[in-house]
């Protein structure tokens, strides 16, 4: 028998809020974390802008790692369950450090020889957060790392929801993290066209399912969810934010860049996602967007949104965080999965900002500029991968299911 | 530690093909429906397409429509880069100090980049290029980087079978790690890994319940046990070990490669696979004949 699967705690690093209570508050006033970037020197590059963490604590030569670690940390503060915890992680790719690989070839250079320093030189290996958390926290289940780059946050909160559900975990902290605002990640993103090149109005540069969006802004950041069975949960008294109730995933099997041009692939994990919640398109109040800001996803995403929830589909409100905090790739469907928590939560959906003009092919309630008062039981939750994976979450309020 | 039995023998998990590509180059051309592909495909993608390839024809799936009812549960190798390449960008980016210039990155290495390099080394693009060429539209779990991993991903496909999620689940492993990057971090472990240990390959599995798969069934999983012991990666030392019993593992190491490999090689023998990485997961399964 399937348990039900509550969420007791989550954590956040974010572009707009290092604490899920600031996050929250950044989401309801539409506040944009973008500005140019600072972190390294993008000279010339075709993008010169990013969302990136105001960052002051100590960090590790991989930022993503050191978000994962906060992310971890907040969500499990207070709130372990009992039993054997297990951990579902969406990572981003290790991308190797171009001063590094610059000064092994100089006269002189002496490798590191200090383990940390030598497994950090060049590039940080991802699967190294994943084995951090586990010690820190003594989560003693096997670990899960996804890498299905977009959608891999999302994906992680999947896994981690079934494994609960199916009883082969006693609890876990599923998530994501990521970090791509440095050289290789930005130039690369660019090099194939698919960022925004608005490098002279940062908070104005990601705006989905408007006519002058121009590609993503990329971001930074991390989450977790602390998942366990809702029964256990309310037996020792953990407050209960949401529960996960479904999980959706399927390829495309189309384009290696661009979405299934009917939006199919999209179709498909979002309707997985409602069966195994056992509720129907009706039941969806609303619906926190995958909206990249790229010219592809958002009118597709649009209509396999029309296609799943028909003659409602108007009448939904779509947010998109992605137009305040940018795209967080692997972290993204996990620091999206606790917006939607939050909404859910405190009655509103968040903004989609800079929507002024919107696009003639993307016809919903994307909810423009403002935040909005909205009483919500269930949420859908998208992620939408490059390479044609897609993934989507039901999240159901607290207090929606009995 | 033992393998779980695995219950419903009524209808248990079986394999009704196995497929493997050791080294590289290998051509992946048969298989490609997709022909335009091509050229995003790097060694790694090459490798699991021609895996895939060989396992669903061996299981009598090389023409039918895969669609939503099947999935894929891989696990892929550290993120492949080529000496070339690294030294391409290094050359383009440099100051005459040897230092890194950010103008000369932002404009000479910028341009110098192959955009299509994105495309070849990223994790979740094997994925991509089996669903496409095999037309597979059902779930999928993408695991990362090492044996531990696939077997976290055949759990994953298992159960998908086992709650009728999927019909078919192929199950892959791929590995491409004679490149610069890494073997730069295999060189940098506690022991380190030669270069010349490591392998290039990819192995493929289509798992299907026996009672889907009928008389195609050529292989039974009987047991299955994933465990982990949490490891600090900047202050423990786990030693890493692999074991095969009944097939003969290729010398050297396969990463998440080597499970599909080992059954392919041995499919229908009584087969029992046991791996202990250095990053603490540990994971033992048997096969036998259907």
């Amino acid at each position: 028998m399937r348990r039900r699967v509550a969420v007791t705690g989550m954590g956040v690093v974010t572009p707009i809020g290092q604490t899920v209570e600031s996050f929250a508050d950044a989401l309801r006033q539409g506040r944009s974390g973008a500005g140019p970037i600072t972190l390294f020197d993008p000279a010339c590059l075709p993008t010169r802008i990013a969302a990136q963490v105001p960052w002051t604590g100590p960090a590790l030569r991989d930022r993503k790692v050191t978000f994962a670690l906060e992310a971890a940390r907040q969500a499990l503060e207070g709130s372990r369950p009992p039993g054997m915890g297990g951990l579902s992680l969406g990572i981003g790719l290790e991308l190797f450090s171009l001063d590094d690989l610059a000064a092994r070839e100089r006269p002189g250079f002496v490798p590191p020889a200090a383990r940390t320093e030598r497994l950090t030189f060049l590039q940080t290996p991802s699967d190294l957060c994943v084995h951090l958390i586990a010690k820190r926290h003594d989560l003693r289940a096997p670990p899960l790392t996804h890498v299905s780059a977009c959608a891999a946050g999302t994906d992680a909160i999947g896994a981690g929801f079934r494994l609960v559900a199916s009883g082969r975990r006693d609890w876990v902290l599923a998530g994501g993290a990521d970090s791509m605002i440095n050289p290789l990640g930005v130039a690369g993103f660019a090099r194939i066209g698919a960022t925004t090149t608005a490098n002279d109005a940062p908070t104005r540069a990601s705006r989905p399912f408007d006519r002058r969006r121009d590609g993503f802004l990329l971001g930074e950041g991390a989450a977790f969810l602390v998942l366990e069975p809702l029964e256990t949960a309310r037996a020792r008294g953990a407050y209960v934010h949401a529960e996960v109730a479904g999980y959706g995933s399927s390829f495309d099997a189309c384009g290696i860049s661009e979405p299934h041009p009917e939006g199919r692939g999209a179709y498909q994990a979002m309707s997985r996602a409602l069966a195994e919640a056992e509720v129907s398109p009706a039941a969806i109040d609303a619906v926190n967007a995958h909206g990249t800001s790229t010219p592809k996803n958002d009118p597709v995403e649009t209509l396999a949104l029309e296609r799943l929830l028909g003659a409602r589909a108007r009448a939904v409100p779509v947010s998109a965080t992605k137009s305040m905090i940018g795209h967080l790739i692997s972290a993204a469907g996990a620091v999206e999965a606790v917006a939607a928590i939050l909404g859910m939560e405190g009655g509103w959906v968040h903004p989609t900002i800079n929507l002024d003009e919107p696009d003639p092919a993307c016809g919903l309630d994307y909810v423009p500029h403002v935040a909005r008062r909205h009483r919500q039981r269930h949420v859908l939750s998208n992620s939408f991968a490059f390479g044609g994976q897609n993934a989507a979450l039901v999240l159901r309020s607290a207090d929606a299911g009995g | 530690m033992d393998p779980r039995p695995q219950a419903a023998d009524h209808d248990p998990v079986v394999v009704t093909g196995a497929g493997h590509v050791l080294g590289a180059p290998c051509d992946p051309t048969p298989w490609l429906k997709v022909r335009k592909n091509r050229k995003f495909m790097g060694v790694q993608d090459d490798l699991a397409v021609a895996a895939a390839g060989q396992a669903l024809r061996a299981a009598g799936l090389e023409s039918a429509a895969l669609g939503e009812r099947a999935g894929i549960y891989m696990s892929v190798g550290y993120v492949p880069f080529e000496r070339e390449h690294l030294d391409l960008l290094r050359a383009s980016s440099v100051d005459a100090e040897g230092r890194i210039s950010p103008l000369r990155f932002s404009r000479d290495a910028f341009a110098a980049l192959n955009p299509l390099l994105t495309f070849r080394c990223l994790s979740n693009m094997p994925a991509f290029h089996l669903s496409v060429n095999f037309d597979v539209q059902g779930p999928y779990l993408v695991s990362y980087p090492g044996a531990g991993q696939l077997y976290l991903a055949l759990e994953e496909a298992v159960e998908a079978l086992r709650t009728r999620q999927v019909d078919v689940a192929l199950v892959c492993g791929v590995a491409h790690q004679r490149n610069a990057l890494v073997e730069h971090h295999f060189s940098r472990l506690d022991p380190p890994a030669a270069a010349e240990r490591l392998l290039d390959g990819a192995g493929c599995l289509v798992l299907e319940m026996a009672r889907h798969a009928g008389e195609r069934a050529r292989a039974r999983l009987r047991a299955l046990e994933v465990a982990y012991t949490p490891a600090h990666p900047f202050e423990d030392t786990l030693v890493a070990d692999e074991r095969a019993w009944g097939a003969r593992l290729p010398d050297g190491l396969l990463g998440p490669a080597s499970l599909p490999v080992l059954v392919s090689l041995g499919l229908g023998a009584e087969i029992r696979h046991q791996v202990h990485t250095a990053d603490g997961v540990h994971g033992v399964s048997t096969w036998s004949s259907a």
